[in-house]
């Protein structure tokens, strides 16, 4: 059942089809797989929105998690969670569902490979810029990285660079070794033992979720907020 | 551990995908529902608290036109307690009125029948003394009684004063029908002629004088022409005693009333 021997490190190493350097490998399928869930999941129940006090069950589940999502936006960036609302949902929903799947056998969980959290890394290394340059303007948001001082450059973008590669390996890191301990303990003990630490993984997986999203939120938030701030004072002027 | 950049790439367009068909198909629709949600939750509860505000200012003014009408009716039930005392005392007025009227008139009734029972019983009691003195008298009438009865009238006849001894002369001479001497019983003809002579005294001629007997006299001798009338006797004393009582009673009956 397992598409994954033991001594795999990643799902990248499970190849179905190859032309090239075009590679169709198990993570690319796993992550269409959920891609999928969450499309037609998503389009099934918001075909047929309720706006009325009464509705389904499954919008008002949908309801729960984005407004949970959308609240815990509004607190890290002091009320503008419908701007990063796509980006950061997007990453929570995919990052969660794609470790919550693990219980399922014979999946593999896209996080487990680094190609995946590095380009998911990666896209918050560029969407932190792109959101504090829209938010605060070219200017405005390069002259952070002199902040104190010129001196501090080489800092800032140190520190860029390390957090991305903190957030990819973090991921990575736990799902890959969780899902490694699984397999070796279904080899040594395959009874009860194996199911209190898929119960973890659970557990862990949803964790693992809200502490990439909410970083990267915090990331976004502290390179727009200097713009925020400033408007805040302003008004508070006026 | 290698990372194949094909992948890399391709999972950062997945991920751009994913985020973007999320935005249309999630994120855009159930924002959207839930803020319309919350905006109708926000107008109903709105609406609702205007109603409220509106219940409470109508439930105010009721509350007031309320108090209005109760003070209103309040005023009219004393208005209509102090007319109806009024009236009431009016009726009363009116009916003690009336009552004394009635019991006026009651009391002149009850006088008068009274009066008029009195009067027929006076009436009747000297009806009753007169038939009794009557009668009493009738028993003890005989003929001694009557001589002396009629020596009294002899006497009473000669001892008449001029004006009434003319009075008499006028009659007996004016009379055509003569003079009739009425008696309850026979009179003897020793005073038949005495009482001749003195008739013819006043002018009478020989045979003008006619004698009867009546029982009705009772006692008595009587002397009778056109017009005039000469008598001793207990009818005619009877009589004037049955005129003078009722008159007495009557007077007295008049006196009471």
């Amino acid at each position: 059942m397992e598409i994954m021997t033991i001594d795999m490190i990643s799902p990248d190493q499970v190849i179905f089809w190859q032309w090239k350097f075009i590679t169709i490998n198990a993570t690319l399928i796993y992550t269409w797989l959920i891609m999928a869930i969450l499309v037609v999941g998503s389009w099934l129940v918001t075909r047929n929105l309720s706006k009325d006090i009464r509705f389904s069950r499954w919008q008002n589940f949908l309801e729960v998690v984005v407004g949970g999502i959308r609240n815990e936006i509004n607190e890290a960036s002091h009320g503008c969670g419908d701007k990063y609302l796509p980006f950061i949902g997007t990453l929570f929903l995919f990052i969660c569902l794609s470790n919550l799947l693990a219980i399922v056998p014979g999946y593999v969980a896209p996080t487990s490979s680094l190609t995946t959290t590095a380009a998911l890394a990666v896209s918050v290394f560029f969407a932190v810029p792109i959101f504090g340059i829209s938010s605060q303007g070219v200017g405005e948001y390069f002259k952070e990285y002199f902040r104190p001082t010129f001196i501090f450059f080489p800092f800032h973008v140190m520190g860029e660079l390390s957090r991305t590669l903190a957030l990819a390996v973090r991921l990575f890191g736990n799902i890959m070794s969780h899902e490694k301990v699984i397999a070796i303990l279904l080899a040594v003990t395959p009874l009860f033992f194996p199911i209190v630490m898929q119960a973890l993984g659970l557990l862990i997986g949803l964790i693992q979720a809200y502490i990439f999203s909410i970083l990267a939120m915090v990331y976004i938030a502290s390179a727009t907020q200097a713009h925020e701030e400033k408007e805040e004072t302003e008004t508070n002027k006026a | 551990m290698h990372i194949d950049w094909f992948v890399f790439f391709a999972q950062v367009v997945n991920f751009l995908i994913l985020a973007f068909l999320l935005k249309f198909f999630l994120y855009g629709r159930i924002t959207k529902a839930m803020d319309e949600r919350e905006a109708k939750i926000a107008a109903t509860y709105d609406e609702a608290q205007t109603m409220k505000t509106h219940a409470r200012e109508a439930l105010e003014s009721y509350d007031h036109k309320l108090r209005d009408i109760q003070e209103k009716g309040d005023a009219m039930m004393q208005k209509a307690a102090s007319d109806a005392d009024v009236h009431r005392k009016e009726l009363m007025s009116k009916a003690r009125e009336e009552v004394d009227q009635i019991r006026l008139r009651w009391q002149e009734t009850v006088a008068r029948e009274k009066t008029s029972f009195l009067n027929h019983l006076r009436q009747r009691a000297g009806r009753e003394v007169y038939a009794a003195a009557s009668r009493v008298l009738k028993d003890l009438a005989n003929e001694d009684m009557e001589k002396s009865i009629m020596a009294l009238f002899i006497q009473m006849v000669k001892s008449m004063d001029d004006k009434e001894a003319a009075m008499i002369r006028d009659a007996v001479r004016q009379s055509a029908t003569g003079v009739i001497v009425q008696s309850a019983f026979d009179i003897p003809a020793d005073v038949r002629s005495e009482l001749n002579q003195i008739i013819r005294s006043y002018g009478a001629a020989q045979d003008a004088v006619q004698y009867e007997t009546m029982p009705e006299i009772v006692s008595g001798i009587e002397l009778r022409t056109d017009g005039y009338k000469l008598a001793w006797s207990l009818n005619d004393y009877l009589e004037t005693l049955e005129d003078s009582f009722s008159h007495a009673l009557q007077e007295e009956a008049k006196e009471k009333a």
